[in-house]
């Protein structure tokens, strides 16, 4: 469409002058959509060159190789760029393969761009992160592997309108999967495969139309683990929907781990101090401790306390800075178990249905808090509820009696079987060495996107359309 | 301090005094001056002698930084973690090629940094920070507990536009800009925050040690100047190259705004029972120094990009830190 009308007004324009027409022609094609290809390396040299190059609509293919390189796709004062809505795509996922080799931060580090896709490549040994979105608006990253990175593999902060299908990650000690302060995220991670890292997912301060769905979380020290905290802007976590995923076998002790990590080690889906999340049709099995559990997040060292309930629905942009921390009486110390001052976050107001939930340590599916402050939010009335799951334990006992989704409980004694929090909190492993994940284990090849070097490259304007109904608990791999 | 130290940084500054006239040619005939090979900017000039008064706004009241409060994220950052170094009765900047004519410092960033460092030496260095490029040295004085020194655990360098500072006005630090925070000779409580304590990511800050929590425990909190004047990496006294904004804006001796470098010092100290003494004597005298020996290409590289599009390129957390519950 565009083209056309470049061609009509090139057309009246060479009734009047041709040079002015072909001068006019050329400075309004540099705003409009391209189509080029920018080829890396026979084009340009590096796929930084190419993406300074890039304009709305291209594809920058990058050839087979491995490229030490942190490129960053952000507006540029110094080079008068300022990038969006372009594609920047591997030719083949295994083998064009960017490389920090433990000396460059991040592999591709999206600033502030609204359109940037990334597809069809592997970062791996970089610093920080293998791809990074920050202050992006739609983002999206397809076919990509990302492992052995300091911090995540595959990571979204602070970013709106996004999608990661395709994906693999590993071997970060942090999280392989990361959507974290924004509300409404608008994204959806679907389709990937996370293991080895510290967390399969996690997601601090997100929520709002965040779908984690149709995918794999497994060997990891925990799996999908949203939570909340006030070191960052946007808490708590709120409104994340998982579903449909296979989760399992999330104990692994040897690769990184940061503290988080290492709390919820040997869990299959925590909800940490998140509300108003939905847990439905996943598959969960082989977990020393729980399949499901929503627990509270214990902050030390916090800046604020949760807000109340009728402050959930709000952005981000709504929060206020808090001028002097927290006030004494709304934290606590715990002297069984050390020193400080702890603001619990508590999981409240989420959904548990039609999970299928086998072979866990500790129990299968369960909740519990601790009312520090004397709040009066004990474990009953943190108004989750448990519905058409299949399970064989819980704390407390029978608790989808106790907090059934619909109709009233049919149960009241919350006392049997509680989970013990403090015992769970303090007996978590030793913390890894800082470089253990530089040895996790190098992923098998991964599947390729279709036609990689003859697919076009439209704009990408919005993730896809996540009917949750329609999603199913997936079948145990044989 | 003892009496014997301040006569000599009293002494130095008297002969300082003498030289001062025509300072960059002077220090350059001392062989002080190295210029930076990889900046574009002004030659990387280091003027010894000891740290002058804090900065003053040009109506003659102090100069005191405005601070960010809060969580991470409302405007533009990033941030390198740089774990302690080591310590050393020195200070390239006061008393350059002068080991043991400085009260004890401890040390992150460029991982060797001593009395004869300059720029160019750091940058040539690895560094303890974890951000590529950050070959910068940090320093402040070192923390006695019961006259036994403490060993710091880490800093973080956050980089930000100060509050009320369009991003889009930051130019980079030059190679070798010497910047200090708080006032070394102060034996009463400093004014304003650019030197302060708290415990663990509290905002407020207080003059003095507070008593902290193991799951929040001290820290030394410095905010640099962030308005440069455009020539000089140095000056006599260390102090008039830069001084702080106020709402956002520069004064016409130092028009050129510059990332609001803030750093933190965490200690293990917390509990009662705890006798604090700072190396420059008394513990109102806390402070800490910068000199700049970023890679010029990164540091410009985050500045555009972090700081002037307003993102998040690194959040320091807690999630990294030890567990929030710590058996006993």
């Amino acid at each position: 469409m565009r083209k056309m009308q470049c061609s009509v007004v090139a057309l009246a324009l060479v009734l009047v002058a041709v040079a002015v027409a072909l001068a006019g022609c050329g400075s309004s094609n540099q705003s409009k959509t391209s189509t080029r290809t920018l080829n890396v390396p026979a084009d340009y040299p590096t796929i930084q060159a190419a993406v300074d190059a890039a304009r709305p609509g291209d594809l920058v293919l990058v050839a087979k190789g491995v490229y030490h390189e942190a490129v960053d796709v952000s507006a540029d004062a110094t080079k008068h760029t300022n990038p969006h809505d372009f594609t920047i795509r591997g030719v083949d996922r295994n083998d064009v393969i960017l490389d920090g080799q433990f000396k460059l931060e991040n592999g591709i580090r999206v600033l502030g761009a609204a359109g940037i896709v990334v597809e069809n490549m592997t970062a791996r040994n970089y610093l920080s992160n293998g791809f990074f979105w920050t202050g992006a608006t739609r983002y999206r990253g397809s076919y990509l592997t990302a492992y052995r990175n300091g911090d995540y593999g595959i990571y979204g902060v602070d970013s709106y309108t996004g999608q990661f299908d395709h994906d693999y990650a590993s071997g970060s000690p942090d999280a392989g999967f990361y959507i974290g302060a924004c509300f409404r995220c608008d994204a959806v991670i679907t389709n990937v495969v996370s293991e080895y890292n510290g967390l399969g997912y996690s997601g601090t301060n997100s929520g709002g139309d965040l779908y984690i769905v149709n995918s794999e979380f497994a060997y990891n020290r925990a799996g999908v683990v949203p939570n909340s905290g006030s070191y960052e802007l946007c808490y708590p976590s709120r409104e994340t929907v998982v579903a449909g995923n296979l989760v399992h076998d999330n104990n692994y002790t040897k690769g990184g781990g940061i503290s988080a990590s290492l709390l919820a080690q040997g869990n299959g889906i925590l909800l940490a101090g998140a509300v108003k999340g939905l847990v439905q049709h996943n598959r969960i099995y082989n977990h020393t401790r729980a399949g499901i559990a929503l627990v509270p997040f214990p902050e030390a060292d916090a800046n604020d306390v949760p807000p109340p309930s009728s402050a959930w629905g709000e952005p981000c942009s709504a929060h206020h800075q808090p001028g002097s921390g927290v006030p004494a009486s709304q934290c606590q110390k715990i002297a069984i178990i050390g020193p400080g001052c702890v603001v619990l976050w508590n999981p409240m107001d989420n959904k548990v249905e039609n999970n299928t939930i086998t072979a866990s340590g500790l129990v299968d599916m369960g909740e519990a808090t601790i009312d520090l402050t004397k709040s009066g939010v004990t474990t009953e009335k943190l108004d989750n509820c448990y519905s058409g799951n299949t399970y064989t334990t819980s704390s407390p006992t029978n608790i989808e009696a106790l907090a059934p989704c619909a109709g009233q409980p049919t149960a009241t004694d919350w006392s049997k079987n509680p989970l013990d929090l403090v015992s769970l909190m303090t007996d978590t492993p030793s913390a890894p060495p800082k470089t253990a994940y530089r040895n996790t284990p190098v992923p098998a090849a991964q599947q390729n996107m279709p036609d990689a070097t003859t697919a076009g490259a439209p704009v990408f304007s919005r993730p896809m359309t996540v009917d949750v109904a329609q999603i199913t608990t997936p079948a145990k791999p044989a | 301090m003892t009496p014997g130290r301040r006569a000599r940084v009293t002494r130095a500054a008297a002969a300082l005094v003498v030289i001062a006239a025509g300072v960059v040619g002077s220090v350059a005939l001392f062989g002080y001056t190295r210029d930076a090979k990889a900046s574009a900017g002004p030659a990387a000039v280091l003027v010894p002698g000891p740290v002058g008064p804090p900065p003053r706004r040009p109506d003659g009241r102090p100069a005191v930084p405005a601070r960010f409060t809060g969580p991470q994220g409302a405007v533009g950052q990033f941030v390198a973690k740089c774990l302690y170094s080591h310590s050393g009765s020195y200070d390239p900047i006061v008393s350059p090629r002068r080991p043991g004519h400085s009260h004890r410092h401890d040390f992150y960033g460029a991982i060797d940094t001593n009395a004869s460092s300059t720029a160019q030496t750091l940058a040539e260095q690895d560094s303890t920070c974890d951000k590529p490029g950050d070959d910068a040295a940090y320093w402040q004085p070192t923390l006695y507990d019961h006259g036994v020194a403490v060993v710091p655990l880490e800093a973080h360098a956050y980089y930000r536009a100060a509050p009320g500072v369009n991003p889009a006005d930051l130019k980079p630090f030059p190679f070798g800009l010497v910047l200090i925070a708080g006032n070394p000779v102060a034996v009463r409580p400093q004014v304003g925050d650019a030197a302060g304590w708290t415990c663990g990511v509290r905002t407020k800050l207080d003059t003095a040690p507070p008593a902290c929590d193991q799951t929040a425990p001290l820290h030394l909190v410095l905010t640099f100047p962030d308005c440069w004047d455009g020539v000089h990496t140095d000056t006599p006294g260390h102090r008039a190259q830069a001084t702080y904004s106020q709402h956002g804006t520069c004064p016409s001796t130092q028009p050129v705004h510059i990332p609001q470098l803030t750093l933190t010092v965490t200690f293990p100290i917390w509990g009662l029972g705890h006798d604090l003494r700072l190396s420059s004597g008394s513990i109102y005298s806390a402070h800490g120094d910068f000199l700049n020996a970023w890679n010029p290409a990164a540091l410009a590289r985050e500045i555009d990009h972090c700081l002037r599009n307003k993102v998040m390129c690194d959040v320091a957390s807690d999630r990294e830190r030890m567990p929030p519950f710590f058996t006993q």
